[in-house]
């Protein structure tokens, strides 16, 4: 069931064309990440989905089913630098945003508690926020975002400015959040993306240049390689040559002990290759059979830009 | 309208924790008092500074009480705007500028529904500062020069305090579109011309908000007005007041995000 359906969505901030025409749907319950260069437009995108930036063309439809118009009821966000009131406590704000987005006085109470237990901000929630370092501001942040327990909740490089323990907490804590709504967040870092998302989009000047499923995308994306490397004795390099002539090897490249090779189908020339190295006891170094990484395929994807 | 309560409750926490709803009512006080109290000791004050010869201190007449009661009108009038300038410039922009705005647009609240909310907090403080420290320089007055008619003050009062209002709605217009040190000039800059014109050429401009503050220093020495020139002031004020204020919650709904 799509919850969020974007159909040619335009962004000119005068003669810069910042967003040009994307169209894509989120389904209920994913993990969606949108990654791209700096300037790809992500934090544009974002922002028109969350209504502070109006589209210059294009469309917007949440929750088809149900025919919400105004759905920022139903959203949360969190920008990439959220600032908060630095002479309310964490508590405060908390309550404040959980008013705003008409939540009930008696669930409020309840529900500020839950949530900052879970962003682990419970022994702080009476102090100041001006007093709370970088990394509690933004799990405050993702607080807020939560509070009113929203359908979608959409994240503007949440990771980026955190040191490594920060980050390992915000991993784990979008881990748990994934759980119980749909999350679309912002990246450059592919590894985060990787750990956590089910699809991907892929952004490059404006444009959506790559979309799927993390599996569907490295399937598409996969090097059919396989690169073999032996001991340097004579009857394994004479091996290695005579893999030219094999029939599921396209093309050959070999130099001395390694030979890179395109293979028709990676799965049977894997086996092929394995089998055929243990009968003829060949001292392999190095087998690799190519799936090439995510980076590999964005670095291909928004350098063919 | 429950959001729009909320959000003035947070203006006026801010207001109270920032000690902006303390320190202006203090300063409107010093202001309103010390006018009465420098009427009655001008000839000790003189003195004390010495090289007045004595025949000119016993010219002195100490004002009468509607004449000082004009005069603190008219401290309110420079340093009373001018503190509730600076005070309310950022009211708007330090939220855009600051990101905070960001997080507050994305909840459902219009933004009608928070330039509302920021206009009842300023009315709220104005109102507060402007009452404390007219009553306090009306009490002075009245126990150290003499009596005053009630009625006449409280004529004057909310003349005054319409006039007050406007200035403050106009500081939270621009406050949307400028940044705070921008907003405070323009509007200081509206201001003076505003009263600049009404005192250049008061027959023209018998409509102008600016006449609100000569027709309550009117009030307060007795003359009496005519109805219909404080009525149409009067609308013509409020009006200014609503289309600023709906101009500033469509602004703010253009552009949340500073560019």
């Amino acid at each position: 069931m799509s919850l969020l359906q974007v159909t040619d969505l335009k962004k000119n901030f005068g003669k810069e064309n910042a967003v040009r025409g994307l169209t894509f749907q989120l389904e209920q319950g994913k993990c969606v990440a949108l990654l791209g260069p700096n300037g790809a437009g992500k934090t544009t995108t974002l922002r028109m989905l969350a209504g502070l930036l109006e589209p210059s063309s294009g469309e917007i439809i949440f929750d088809e089913q149900q025919g919400v118009t105004d759905y920022r009821k139903w959203l949360g966000y969190l920008p990439q630098n959220p600032t908060f009131y630095g002479w309310m406590s964490g508590q405060e704000y908390i309550r404040f945003a959980a008013g705003l987005s008409g939540m009930e006085q008696k669930e409020i109470g309840k529900r500020t508690e839950a949530v900052l237990s879970k962003v682990g901000l419970q022994d702080a929630a009476k102090r100041r926020i001006s007093g709370y370092s970088g990394g509690m501001k933004q799990r405050l942040g993702f607080a807020q975002a939560l509070i009113h327990e929203p359908k979608l909740l959409i994240l503007d490089e949440p990771v980026s400015a955190l040191d490594p323990i920060g980050r390992r907490e915000v991993i784990n804590l979008l881990r748990e959040i994934r759980q119980e709504t749909t999350v679309l967040f912002s990246t450059h870092v592919l590894h985060d993306a990787e750990e956590i998302c089910d699809d991907i989009l892929v952004m490059a000047k404006g444009r959506l240049v790559e979309q799927g499923s993390l599996s569907s995308l490295r399937e598409k994306h996969r090097q059919p390689l396989v690169i073999v490397q032996v001991e340097r004795e004579r009857e394994a390099l004479l091996w290695l040559d005579s893999l030219k002539s094999k029939p599921y090897v396209i093309q050959a490249d070999i130099k001395a002990d390694i030979a890179e090779l395109t293979v028709h189908d990676l799965g049977s020339a894997r086996d092929e290759l394995m089998r055929e190295a243990t009968e003829n006891r060949i001292p392999l170094v190095r087998f690799e059979a190519g799936s090439s990484s995510l980076e590999d395929m964005f670095v291909k994807v928004v350098s063919a830009q | 309208m429950r959001s729009t309560w909320i959000f003035y409750r947070k203006e006026m926490l801010d207001m109270s924790r920032s000690f902006k709803l303390i320190w202006i009512p203090i300063v409107f006080a010093i202001l309103g008092i010390t006018q009465p109290i420098i009427s009655v000791f001008m000839p000790e004050i003189l003195e004390m500074s010495g090289g007045v010869p004595p025949e000119m201190l016993s010219l002195y007449e100490t004002p009468s009480s509607a004449m000082v009661m004009v005069q603190v009108l008219s401290q309110y009038s420079t340093m009373g705007v001018l503190i509730l300038v600076l005070a309310g410039m950022n009211s708007v922009s330090g939220e855009r500028h600051g990101g905070t705005a960001e997080l507050i647009m994305v909840r459902p609240i219009s933004s009608f529904s928070i330039m509302i909310a920021k206009w009842f907090a300023q009315c709220t403080q104005l109102l507060i500062a402007f009452g404390f420290g007219y009553i306090a320089s009306f009490y002075y007055t009245y126990q150290m020069i003499g009596s005053l008619s009630w009625t006449s003050g409280l004529a004057s009062f909310g003349l005054y305090g319409l006039w007050l209002i406007l200035a403050m709605t106009i500081t939270l217009l621009f406050s949307t579109i400028l940044r705070g040190a921008g907003a405070a000039f323009v509007t200081l800059a509206i201001l003076a011309l505003l009263s600049l014109l009404n005192s250049l050429l008061p027959t023209w401009f018998t409509w102008s908000p600016a006449r609100l503050s000569s027709l309550a220093a009117e009030v307060l020495i007795g003359n009496t007005l005519s109805v219909s020139s404080v009525i149409i002031c009067c609308l013509i004020t409020v009006g200014i007041i609503v289309v600023c204020l709906l101009s500033a919650a469509r602004l703010l709904q253009k552009r949340v995000l500073p560019n």
